[in-house]
């Protein structure tokens, strides 16, 4: 889409279309000239039966009568015509929706490609590693301190936690 | 003798010159006919658009019993536009792109642009977009006679035929012809041109 998109090709598909939809608007004139035909007949009939022609008022309707079946003929022949059609365009959605589907597992696949059970496996490793290495330098960096920072450092720990243990009875005593 | 918009049985509203005696004489002055004929475009194009009428006759003008009876008419002042008038009227509609005659080569009968065939083309293609009809081939028939009506019901072979030249010029419609008529097949084209 976008851009300066061309007009798409006719293809047979679109004239069987064409053509069958084509076929389906004469049925429903033709219907409608009969109704006209019918509704006209109904009057004349009733004119000739107030002028006492009973016969000609009975030709009438029976002339009537067989448009009124030529009439259900053609709405058998329209319904069909109309199944046809909405069948096709229906079947036109559906590979449309095919399309659709082709697409998405082309892409899905492509996905899956660039994260094969593999690569996943080796980007774990390679965390594992990492990790590995964090803990060697860590280490690393605790071996450094000599004794006597350690010692500093326990003091310290010490005197904090003499110092909270005040702080919590100097709080007991106020209560 | 009161100058007064006037409400016609059909709904629509007369403007109050509608009363005016004048109003249906062709004038000697050419400014003052400059004038009438373009109060007299506008009333018939708006009823036009009121009623849904695409055509209109000079025969129009003569007998009563036409569609437009309530326009060319005004028997409470005892007046009626004359043929000639009408035909004047038409003939300058059609010189402004308000009308055009239909069929061509006679001058006795117009179609009138209430819409303009650019307009009506916007509408076509709205419809067919809005109805989810797009990409999907149409036959004339079933845009004039729509199984849901539309603004596009009973509208003329020629502005329809008109209204999608108008789109195929933007790819916004392909006609396809078969040997057993014509169809059409509306595409959303891109909106900047």
């Amino acid at each position: 889409m976008g851009g300066n998109q061309s007009v798409p090709k006719v293809t047979k598909q679109d004239r069987a279309i064409l053509d069958l939809k084509l076929q389906r608007d004469k049925v429903k004139q033709y219907q409608k000239k009969i109704q006209a035909v019918l509704e006209r007949e109904h009057e004349i009939a009733k004119q000739q039966l107030a002028a006492g022609n009973k016969g000609r008022a009975l030709t009438t309707l029976r002339q009537r009568k067989y448009q009124e079946s030529l009439l259900a003929k053609t709405d058998g022949q329209l319904e069909n015509l109309e199944k046809l059609v909405s069948t096709i365009e229906f079947s036109m959605i559906e590979v449309s929706v095919l399309h659709g589907l082709q697409q998405g597992n082309e892409v899905l696949k492509q996905i899956h490609k660039e994260m094969n059970i593999e690569s996943v496996e080796k980007l774990l490793e390679e965390t594992q590693e990492a990790r590995e290495y964090q803990r060697e330098i860590d280490e690393m960096l605790a071996n450094n301190l000599t004794s006597e920072d350690e010692e500093a450092v326990q003091l310290e720990l010490q005197a904090l936690q003499t110092e909270a243990v005040r702080f919590v009875l100097s709080l007991d005593s106020h209560l | 003798m009161s100058l007064s918009p006037h409400t016609t049985p059909s709904g629509f509203l007369l403007p109050s010159i509608h009363a005016a005696p004048p109003f249906f004489t062709l004038q000697p002055k050419a400014e003052t006919q400059a004038l009438v004929t373009e109060q007299w475009t506008r009333l018939i194009l708006s009823y036009a658009r009121h009623r849904r009428l695409f055509y209109l006759r000079v025969e129009d003008a003569e007998p009563p019993g036409s569609d437009w009876d309530e326009v060319l008419r005004n028997d409470r002042i005892n007046r009626r536009l004359p043929p000639s008038h009408l035909s004047y009227i038409l003939d300058d509609m059609v010189s402004k792109n308000k009308a055009m005659y239909e069929p061509v080569k006679q001058t006795r009968s117009v179609l009138l642009f209430w819409r303009l065939p650019e307009e009506w083309a916007e509408v076509l293609h709205d419809w067919a977009s809005s109805t989810a009809q797009l990409n999907t081939i149409l036959t004339f028939f079933e845009i004039v006679e729509p199984p849901v009506p539309s603004q596009l019901s009973g509208i003329p072979d020629t502005l329809l035929r008109r209204a999608i030249s108008i789109l195929t010029k933007t790819n916004r419609a392909q006609v396809i012809a078969v040997s057993d008529g014509e169809g059409v097949r509306f595409l959303a084209g891109n909106v900047s041109k």
